[in-house]
């Protein structure tokens, strides 16, 4: 499959003066899969409905392989989208669904039987062509919706929310199908999901959204190990935030102390920076007993704090923390023996320390 | 719904509407078994039984002119109600426009207004600008009186349509005709079918209008009926009443047989 290029450029849509997208521009590489990813109501679904031309912008361009398609009517821009309900046509069997779009391009009856027949191997239902949509099951209509949208070769692959729809299960198997299929074609895809793990198992490049503007854009590690604000952090998993003053730089290495009389020592901290917010991810925090000795003094990275709440997860323990100052903090940590999680009474006082490398300097809010 | 009733409950329900089927059905009954009476003049219980009357009525001109031109003025109305109710829906609830709602009012209003004083604005208004032919002038009238009932239909089932079948059509190549003819259209069969029975039945019995806009030459069904039954009122007016129930229950299998009626009363 020919794999394009598209190019968002100053996107906006207003709906009565309000913005549901804003000023957005993203550059999709060829054959890549980009996921745009936020909470309910950031423009996620305006932005992949303006690149399908059923939404029409109030600003700003779409090009695909550099040809600007901003004005060019839905149906002639060759775009394959599915729909968070997929959207399959209940009068028309599996085949007839699959065929329309080779219909609405004049192509003869032989050579489209024979693209069915291959969408159909696909998605793996070879044998049920002749159902109806009600007669399938959900995942079932969610890959006969992905056959009909891929078997016209489309340039771009929308999808939206495409396993909103589905249980854990079955989301989580066709999260790799898809992937996999998306891999073998080729095809640019653009989708959108609120669910990070979706994001971050299906994605090249992560797109996070806030209020219609681009929050973030770059891999899932970047993104989740150098967020760019204190949303990106707390809406990519969990992040202990920690409001801090630059005290000493020392060559490249900086400390930052927080009210909790906690010091951090951090990298990448701008030379006129004062007050900064660093971020450090509750699987990097260590927790160990104090055992009757007397807490570390001024030792970067390490505080003492108090145990709230030990949840046992499985293989790993969630611990709820509180430092001094009351600041909350959580930590992840994975299980050594049977009886570790118990063995930590409410209240107790725990040491609890990270690497360096974990501390991250957040640049905006 | 599949949830089944039980209980004392459900026996008075089934008991209300069994009661409500025979005070719906009962006078149709007593129509038809007036038309078999026996006798000169209307009466019930009949007496005797004699199908003479279908005989006399189907050898009268007036009558037999009256269910030909009701017959063609209906089919008419129909067809001229859908092309102009169909677009009408679709504007109403696909369309954004300035008042719209206000429109969506206006539109459905003649089953507010009293139809006699539609029927005299309408004849009033016809004279006015000078349209003579009668036929024309019925159909004008019956296509004002059941364009809202389509409309009504139409609209009903094109907000129970997923517009992302649409938009799905459309991504896949459709423009909007295609769009419609390929994927709304199906969707709303039913709700256009039960729209025209009823522009098809409204017409084929209205009076109030009729009554304005016909003349001695072109007499609908309704006027012939109403004469017959101030001059002699002999049992051919329920046989040709009787004539018109079974059209109208024939009209309403068909249409049951190709779209599914019961689809269409589930709006
Ligand atoms: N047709 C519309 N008219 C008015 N407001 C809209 C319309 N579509 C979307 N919006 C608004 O735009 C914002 C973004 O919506 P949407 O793109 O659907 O968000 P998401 O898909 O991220 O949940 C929301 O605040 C929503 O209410
Ligand atoms: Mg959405």
């Amino acid at each position: 499959m020919n794999s394009a290029e598209v190019r968002l450029q100053a996107l906006s849509k207003h709906y009565h003066r309000v913005a549901a997208v804003d000023d957005v521009s993203l550059t999709i590489e060829p054959g890549s899969m980009v996921a745009l990813l936020g909470p309910s109501g950031c423009g996620k679904t305006t932005c992949l409905r303006m690149i399908a031309g059923l939404v029409s912008p109030s600003s700003g361009d779409i090009l695909v392989n550099s040809e600007r398609i901003t004005r060019v009517p839905v149906h002639k821009r060759n775009i394959g989208m599915l729909f968070q309900n997929y959207a399959l046509f209940p009068h028309m069997t599996v085949s007839e669904n699959i065929a329309f779009g080779l219909d609405m391009r004049g192509i003869g009856k032989a050579d489209a039987v024979k693209r069915v027949g291959h969408a159909l191997d696909l998605v793996r239902l070879a044998d049920f062509g002749g159902r109806f949509p009600s007669q399938l099951s959900g995942g079932q209509q969610q890959r006969v919706a992905l056959a009909r949208a891929l078997v016209i070769e489309p340039a771009v692959l929308l999808l939206d929310e495409p396993l909103g729809a589905l249980d854990k299960g079955l989301r989580e198997s066709m999260q790799v199908e898809l992937r996999a299929l998306q891999r073998r074609l080729g095809v640019t895809t653009v989708m959108v999901t609120h669910d990070q793990d979706e994001a971050l198992t299906m994605a090249d490049r992560i797109v996070v959204m806030r209020d219609g503007r681009l929050e973030q854009v770059g891999t899932a590690t970047e993104i989740y190990q150098r967020p760019a604000s204190k949303f990106v952090a707390t809406f990519l998993g969990a992040s202990n935030l920690f409001n801090g003053t630059v005290e000493r730089r020392n060559g490249g290495e900086t400390l930052v102390t927080t009210g909790a009389g906690l010091s951090l020592s951090v990298d990448g901290v701008a030379a006129d920076a004062r007050d900064v917010v660093v971020s450090v991810r509750p699987e990097a925090v260590v927790v160990n007993r104090l055992n009757g000795s007397s807490p570390p003094q001024n030792v970067p990275n390490t505080i003492v704090a108090e145990i709230e709440q030990v949840i046992y997860r499985g293989f790993i323990s969630h611990y709820y923390l509180k430092l001094q100052d009351g600041q909350e903090l959580i930590a992840y940590q994975q299980n050594q023996t049977r009886d570790v999680a118990a063995a930590y009474a409410q209240g107790e006082k725990v040491i609890v320390r990270w690497d360096r490398s974990s501390n991250h300097v957040i640049a905006k809010d | 719904m599949n949830r089944r009733l039980s209980g004392p409950g459900a026996w008075i329900l089934y008991f209300i509407t069994a009661l409500l089927m025979v005070f719906i059905l009962a006078p149709l009954a007593v129509v038809v078994a007036m038309s078999v009476s026996d006798s000169y003049f209307v009466s019930f219980p009949p007496q005797g039984f004699t199908l003479k009357w279908y005989g006399k009525i189907l050898q009268d001109r007036d009558f037999l002119a009256a269910l030909q031109l009701s017959g063609l003025l209906a089919f008419s109305t129909t067809m001229g109600s859908l092309l102009l109710g169909i677009p009408a829906a679709i504007a109403l609830t696909r369309g954004r426009f300035p008042g719209q709602d206000l429109l969506k009012g206006l539109v459905l209003s003649p089953l507010i207004f009293p139809a006699l004083v539609t029927g005299l604005a309408l004849m009033q208004l016809l004279s006015a600008m000078g349209s003579g032919d009668a036929r024309i002038n019925l159909l004008i009238g019956h296509i004002v009186v059941t364009s809202p009932y389509v409309i009504r239909a139409v609209v009903t089932s094109l907000l129970l349509v997923d517009y992302n079948l649409e938009d799905a059509a459309r991504t896949l190549g459709a423009n909007r005709l295609k769009t419609f003819w390929r994927i709304t259209l199906p969707q709303i069969a039913p709700g256009v079918a039960a729209g025209a029975l009823f522009a098809f039945m409204v017409s084929f019995d209205n009076y109030p209008v009729t009554m304005w806009l016909a003349n001695s030459e072109y007499s609908p069904v309704p006027l012939v009926l109403m004469r017959q039954l101030v001059n002699v009122f002999d049992p051919s007016v329920p046989a040709m009443s009787t004539v018109i129930i079974i059209l109208a229950v024939v009209g309403v299998l068909i249409l049951e047989r190709l779209v599914g009626l019961r689809r269409a009363a589930a709006m």
